[in-house]
């Protein structure tokens, strides 16, 4: 054991090497952004005042995390036991979205210090106010509902069993609290946009922008659950009935088709079908978000042969997320671009420090799979890391 | 209701001697070098569009959709009619500049503890008894102060004489603004903004007040499900049709 584990630490792999680039990048951004402001650290102006921190990574970053509230909505209140080996996966998976979304507000506010101000300084008529409530809330939730994966660590008993015991009084309640907030955040993302009224383009403007937000988050919540779950299995250790997969797969097509046909209804009721066949980069950049998110997906998952091959299945939840960001960009930039007169290019600084930020919550979550119980494992996890567990094997 | 301030700019009047941007300038203690757009440091600037000197500046909206969108309220419309800002409150999140239908608030992107900048009308100078100061600095009397009311009279006592484009540009924009445009020229000619007719708010009211709704609704929802997932696991477990209780989380670990 003691032989192995500085070799452990010191090899230098590609992906230790990547992460650190980006770590040494993000860290240069975050300089740039604290040390000498906003327009030495982003090409943010006044007629763009929200760019790729916001585009990427609030609105993707909450969207990707609705995962957790409908695996859990799924497993407690609707009983679908099959679900169960994934949840706290899924949980984790949006906990640290959320975190990592939180992470993003301090480099994207102008005065993050005063982040607590919503707590006390209330203004009901504003989107932005519920949204704020909501992650607070939200997050508090999740953190709840994680919770036990790190007190079953804990190694007084007593303490440990409280806790668990009260946890179990109170996670109904906590499951049903998150599908409530979650279901009102993600809408309100969407909502936020309601006042681009004649600023964003008619292919994205909608007064229905809260129940697209919402419809589309769900997909694309689980599509990621699907992806970490793959990348776990392969490379973590994990041992997974394949099946569970192409379950999720198998609930994403329908809802994509759902969103698909809301869409289609929504853009030609706002009167905006005109647009979809005009040569613009606006039409362009729709026509790419809804041939990953809607079209290609739906065809892809409609194959048992893609459904059932893990590998397939990733590669079609990857065009899934992929599809979805691309709308949460268009809305967020692509579509107000016109109108802002001005043609928006993130700096390099602002991709870095997003990057980071989700290269750490990807870390996490690694460490997290590896050294706690939140997938079922082909060997006992404390092998890995206690002298203990390596007495007790030997 | 109480009678709230206005500002009425006639467009036919303004010779672009830009006495109003030093004048704002002025009062503010900005650098004095014209600017060409408005900026944290030029809170009302005159543009020229055809031959014409068009000043902007906050609009002062009867319903701003600003103040909707500020999630802690730093941006309010006061009694009196202008559109404050307090920077006390303000956490830097920009969704002022992204609801705003003129494009008027400007950020200090330069600076390391940024605030949202734009014309206030003089709030201050206001409650003093003072006009605000690019109205006190006009030479001909292009821009006037005065009583809403009387301000939109005087609008369309001049357009009725005569010599002007039948139309009072903030009258009917986002259902009304604090500063009024005539002129003898059509606005779509001058780079003014269409924006919706309808007050901003209008927009988001109805998904906010869906909340309470959601949550009712939702979480009544929700329970049944939950109690209907409850009773089916009894009566299966019951009937003999399950062996056990599922696991639940302590069993698992």
């Amino acid at each position: 054991m003691t032989r192995t584990m500085p070799k452990f630490r010191n090899t230098i792999t590609l992906w230790r090497a990547i992460v650190a680039l980006i770590v040494a990048a993000g860290l240069y951004a975050t300089y740039a952004r604290f040390a000498l402001g906003f327009a030495k650290a982003t090409n943010l102006t006044d007629p763009q005042p929200w760019g790729l921190w916001v585009g990427l990574g609030t609105l993707c970053g909450v969207g990707l995390s609705a995962g957790g509230f409908a695996i859990a909505a799924a497993v407690y209140l609707l009983g679908f036991e099959r679900y169960r080996p994934v949840l706290r996966a899924a949980v984790l998976v949006s906990f640290l979205g959320y975190s990592s979304v939180i992470a993003g507000m301090m480099y994207e506010l102008g005065l993050p210090w005063r982040i607590w101000h919503p707590i006390f300084m209330w203004n009901r008529a504003s989107v932005l106010f519920e949204v704020s409530w909501c992650v607070m809330l939200y997050s508090t939730v999740l953190a709840l509902e994680f919770s036990p994966a790190l007190v079953e660590k804990i190694p007084w008993a007593g303490l440990r069993t409280w806790y668990l015991r009260w946890h179990h009084e109170i996670l109904v309640g906590l499951v049903m609290a998150g599908v409530v907030l979650s279901s009102l955040h993600q809408s309100f993302l969407g909502g936020l946009y309601l006042l681009t009224k004649g600023k964003l383009d008619p292919l994205w403007y909608s007064p229905y922008l809260t129940t697209l937000f919402f419809l589309s988050a769900i997909p694309a919540g689980l599509a990621i659950t699907v992806m970490a779950l793959y990348l776990s299995v392969r490379s973590l250790n994990v041992k997974l009935d394949p099946a569970i997969l192409s379950e999720v797969g198998r609930v994403i097509a329908p809802l994509l088709a759902l969103y698909g046909i809301f869409r289609v209804v929504d853009l030609s009721k706002n009167g905006a079908l005109p647009y979809l066949w005009m040569w613009r980069e606006e039409t362009l950049s729709f026509w790419l978000e809804i041939g990953l998110f809607v079209l290609a997906p739906l065809v892809l998952l409609n194959l048992p042969k893609v459904r059932n091959n893990p590998q397939s299945l990733y590669w079609t939840c990857a065009t899934v997320v992929g599809g979805f960001m691309a709308n949460r960009l268009n809305v967020s930039i692509t579509g107000l671009q016109a109108s802002s007169g001005v043609y928006y290019v993130p700096k390099w600084t602002e991709f870095a420090a997003t990057l980071m930020v989700l290269t750490l919550a990807v870390l996490v979550f690694r460490y997290a799979v590896i050294y706690l119980d939140i997938l079922p494992k082909k060997i006992p996890p404390q092998l890995r890391w206690t002298a203990k567990g390596a007495a007790a094997e030997a | 209701m109480e009678r709230t301030k206005a500002i009425l700019v006639d467009i036919t009047k303004c010779i672009g001697c830009r006495s109003c941007e030093q004048a704002c300038k002025q009062v503010h203690g900005f650098p004095m070098e014209t600017e060409a757009k408005l900026s944290p440091t030029a809170l009302t600037v005159i543009e020229e569009h055809d031959g014409k000197f068009v000043r902007k500046m906050c609009m002062h909206c009867q319903e701003p959709a600003c103040a909707s969108a500020c999630l802690v309220g730093a941006l309010k419309k006061t009694s009196a009619g202008p559109v404050t800002y307090d920077a006390g409150k303000c956490i830097g999140c920009r969704y002022c500049l992204v609801a705003c239908p003129f494009s008027v608030p400007r950020y200090e992107w330069s600076k390391l503890v940024p605030y949202v900048k734009k014309c206030d009308m003089c709030a201050a100078r206001q409650a003093n008894g003072q006009p605000p100061a690019c109205v006190e600095a006009c030479p001909t009397g292009a821009s006037t102060v005065g009583w809403r009311d009387e301000i939109l009279e005087e609008a369309q006592r001049r357009i009725m004489a005569g010599g002007y484009v039948k139309r009072i540009y903030g009258s009917e924009e986002v259902g009304g603004t604090s500063v009024f445009f005539i002129s003898d020229v059509p606005f779509e000619q001058l780079g003014f903004a269409a924006p919706p007719q309808q007050p901003m708010p209008v927009l988001t009211a109805n998904a906010l007040g869906d909340v309470p709704t959601v949550v009712l609704v939702g979480g009544g929802l929700l329970s049944g499900l939950y109690w209907i997932t409850q009773r089916r696991q009894s009566v299966a477990l019951a009937e003999g049709k399950i062996a056990v209780p599922r696991p639940t989380d302590k069993e698992r670990s």
